[in-house]
């Protein structure tokens, strides 16, 4: 009926577009298509969820006190770590740095309104609490028992749970998918005017290499629990090797997703060291292309390394070698990214705030937690190590020494942007050490039980004991040391609560950082930015003027003032 | 057996008429501009690989089966 | 050219292409368009992992088709299929025509177009139907048959799909949803339908071919 150009200028579909601020409770607080808010509401259930996953973990540690088992029966254990990990993996991290962090962050980093897709963006949040209720449920009909890599035949016992479980997982992973393809376009198309790729800030960077790894490599894990939730319903033989299936399939499918997802927390980690070392050292990062151009490296070298988890399935040799000559490659970004940071704090003049003391713990944690990597991707070293708690010590601390680091140093540092005030610095600090002794406590004596053998997964390790007089000695240790962790979650959280009425009055632009998100009130009016800035340079030059045009700062009287445009925020597009 | 007759003599000469008119589509096409113009000729020239395919089958060189 | 007016995210290069849209809607389109082939993809790796488990699966099986109870399992039929097959590649050259005749401002051909489209989907959905009831193997029988009706039952249930996007397309264009220069939603659909062909040439090639 209309299919005739439209050749005068439709201005009612333009104030169509014109969004008034969100009026009531839910429309804000609730189901609210503002980026910010959904940020914090993933920061909150994520903090939520990381405290009950942690509490599952401190029963882990509990157990292990004793060499025969302290607090519960072994099926009790298995369930514990194996929620311990799915949850911490799939409902912590990825909500919690690309989810909480990315999203607040990234859109005021661009210079953008909202992300591309608000109404998507709002789906993807209100996805968590249903796919952790689904994960949780899972424990009233027996729990999951195999881990958190749930690898069949073991996994195909759990009946209702293990489909669950499935069920969570690809739930999330829907999520995931979402959250990452919303990523892609809002950095590929609503950066602001002048904003060329170099002149992204690198957390920008970090987020676009970690919207890739989701977009593509969550689709394969939906498909591998989709094919074990299919076998634990409908009994579908793909993976049941007495029926000509392969459980080697399904750590294939797994890893070829899960490798990747380790870098989905680590890389918004390195975001974020890009940003709090250069404003905290006062000097320009260094080797700003570098530290960009490493984050797509280990993005697209990261689909290359998958079955590095796989040595001790009887991979053919021929495979093994090339896994490992590319899982030492991604030692050569990632190792870029540490030099250039350290280049970064050489020479400048560091303050010591809880961001970078966090941060600088980083460093020295992550570090270490990479370097132990390289051993573990030697062939021979994997097979022997793999069974035992090297590996476990190895990943808590790239993970809870990188990721989670990464994540703590984002808080204190990006809050009085969210807030309007900073933290408390004392609390913040005690915060800090706790974490950081507690960290090291915990996963440190896990090396050398490691080396001597000591078996992972385990519910009891009576035989291991007998051989090492030490062993409980060490374990013992580990769970006072992992208490030092519980005691700073409890200040933090206490901090940010307490913070929100009483800390400092923050200010634009309480660190003299130089993003644009740093140009704006804290905390941002729900259309970010009056008028677009326009970008000229890259946001890390310390000596010179900051290289915007058209901020909030310069320019008062912008003439429409209220009549922002939003990205339209519709669940369907005609 | 005439059954099949008139399946692949059916596959054949819409394979044909299909996949000329994909590969004639795609030529008209080959100078649009735009992320859209591009995926709808990649997407239009495996289609068209799948027309030779199925000619292929129709006349019986591929899915040949040992039965 | 409304100049005055401000863009959704400054940029004026984008709403300078589509000179007769406006810059919102412009720059809107654009969004969901990046968006829409940013899913196309992470489709497509949908359709790999399926893909990868069943190569895996036959490559590292004995002898294929498996047997089992002591009997091998049927081949597929392959002159069905390639009927079938061009059912739907048919389909997708109707809605390339259609599209075509909407740019070209010819609404009665776009009609006709789309519904063959819509017909041609239809019946190929009925053929698989008849394909899933001649097959001869189950889904929870073999491996086999579980990759066959996964892998095409994921497609199935795209071109279901993709029916009912058509349909409501249908409805839509003709309630004047769609103009001249503002018919994301058509070229959403088109690239849909045309994607849910090309991953029927991989399936068509694994089961039937190989």
């Amino acid at each position: 009926m209309h299919a005739g150009p439209s050749t005068t200028h439709d201005t009612h579909a333009v104030h169509d577009h014109i969004h008034p601020a969100p009026e009531g409770f839910i429309r804000k607080y609730v189901f609210s298509l503002d980026h910010k808010v959904i940020g914090l509401q993933y920061f909150f259930t994520g903090i939520f969820l990381l405290l009950i996953a942690g509490s599952f973990a401190e029963l882990v540690r509990l157990q292990l006190t004793k060499p025969e088992g302290a607090i519960m029966s072994h099926n009790a254990y298995n369930e514990m770590f194996t929620m311990h990990g799915t949850a911490m993996v799939w409902m912590v991290l990825i909500p919690l740095v690309t989810g909480a962090i990315g999203n607040f962050v990234m859109p005021l980093q661009i210079g953008a309104r909202d992300v591309a897709f608000p109404w998507l963006n709002m789906v993807s949040f209100w996805i968590l609490p249903v796919a952790a209720l689904i994960l949780f449920s899972s424990m009233l009909f027996g729990g999951p028992h195999a881990g958190w890599t749930e690898y069949p035949p073991i996994s195909l016992a759990d009946g209702t749970a293990g489909a669950l479980w499935c069920m969570a997982i690809f739930v999330i992973g829907i999520s995931s998918t979402m959250t990452g393809l919303n990523f892609m376009v809002t950095i590929m198309k609503m950066r602001a005017p002048g904003m060329t790729w170099t002149r992204m800030p690198l957390f920008t960077w970090a987020t676009f290499a970690t919207a890739l790894m989701n977009m593509v490599a969550t689709v394969a894990l939906s498909a591998a629990v989709g094919a074990l939730f299919l076998e634990h319903v409908f009994n579908v033989p793909f993976f049941d090797a007495s029926r000509g299936g392969s459980a080697v399939l399904f750590e294939h499918m797994f890893w070829f997703y899960s490798h990747p997802a380790v870098y989905i927390f680590i890389i918004p980690a390195f975001g974020v060291m890009s940003e709090v070392l250069p404003v905290f050292s006062r000097k320009p990062i260094f080797g700003y292309k570098m530290i960009a151009f490493s984050s797509m490296a280990i993005a697209i070298l990261a689909f290359t390394v998958w079955a590095h988890h796989m040595f001790p399935s009887g991979l053919a040799p021929w495979l093994q070698l090339p896994f490992m000559i590319l899982t030492y490659a991604i030692g050569i970004p990632t190792g870029i990214k540490v030099f250039s940071w350290m280049a970064t704090l050489w020479g400048g003049r560091i303050h010591f705030t809880t961001a970078m003391m966090y941060a600088l713990g980083f460093l020295i944690t992550f570090t270490f937690g990479g370097i132990t990597g390289v051993f573990l991707a030697s062939v021979p070293v994997d097979l022997h190590m793999h069974g035992t708690y090297f590996v476990v010590g190895h990943f808590h601390y790239v993970v809870a020494g990188g990721a989670v680091m990464g994540f703590l140093a984002a808080i204190p540092f990006w809050y009085p942007k969210a807030t309007g005030r900073l933290m408390s610095e004392k609390l913040g600090q005690l915060s800090f050490w706790l974490f950081f002794l507690g960290l090291n406590g915990t996963f440190l004596p896990m090396h050398w039980l490691g080396l001597e053998g000591m078996p992972r997964r385990y519910a009891s390790y009576i035989d291991f004991a007998k051989s090492n007089p030490d062993a409980q000695f060490w374990n013992q240790f580990e769970t006072v040391a992992s208490f030092l962790m519980v005691a700073s979650f409890a200040v933090l959280v206490f901090n940010i609560v307490w913070s929100i009425k009483h800390g400092k009055v923050a200010g634009i632009n309480p660190w003299g950082a130089r993003t644009l998100e740093w140009t704006i009130s804290s905390p941002p009016p729900y259309y970010n930015f009056k008028k677009i800035p326009y970008v000229y340079n890259r946001p890390y030059d310390f000596d010179q003027p900051l290289p915007y045009r058209n901020t909030d700062n310069e320019l008062d009287d912008y003439p429409q003032f209220g009549k922002v445009l939003m990205p339209t925020p519709t669940p369907a597009g005609v | 057996m005439n059954e099949v007759l008139i399946e692949r003599g059916a596959a054949l000469a819409g394979a044909i008429v299909v996949g000329v008119t994909a590969i004639f589509q795609l030529k008209n096409d080959w100078a649009a501009k735009g992320v859209d113009a591009l995926v709808t000729k990649i997407l239009l020239g495996l289609m068209a690989a799948g027309c030779v395919l199925a000619l292929l089958a129709a006349v019986n060189v591929l899915g040949a089966r040992a039965s | 050219m409304a100049a005055a007016v401000q863009t959704l995210d400054g940029h004026e290069a984008v709403a300078a292409r589509y000179h007769d849209v406006d810059p919102v809607y412009a720059e809107t389109r654009d969004l969901r368009l990046t968006g829409f082939v940013l899913f196309l993809l992470s489709d497509c790796v949908l359709f790999a992992s399926f893909i990868f488990a069943y190569v895996y699966l036959r490559v590292s099986a004995p002898v294929w088709p498996p047997f089992i109870g002591g009997h091998q399992l049927p081949w597929f039929d392959t002159s069905f299929a390639a009927f079938n097959s061009i059912v739907l590649f048919g389909s997708g050259v109707t809605m390339h025509f259609a599209l075509e005749n909407w740019k070209h401002l010819n609404k009665r051909k776009f009609n006709l177009w789309l519904i063959a489209t819509i017909v041609l989907g239809i019946g190929f959905l009925l053929g698989q139907a008849h394909e899933y009831s001649v097959v001869g193997i189950s889904w929870s029988g073999s491996t086999m048959g579980a990759s066959f009706f996964t892998l095409t039952g994921m497609h199935g249930f795209h071109v279901f799909i993709g029916v009912c996007y058509l349909t409501i397309l249908a409805f839509q264009a003709n309630r004047g949803v769609y103009t001249g220069s503002k018919y994301f939603g058509l070229t959403a659909g088109t690239l849909y339908w045309h994607f849910v062909d090309v991953v029927w040439v991989a399936l068509f090639f694994l089961f039937y071919l190989w």
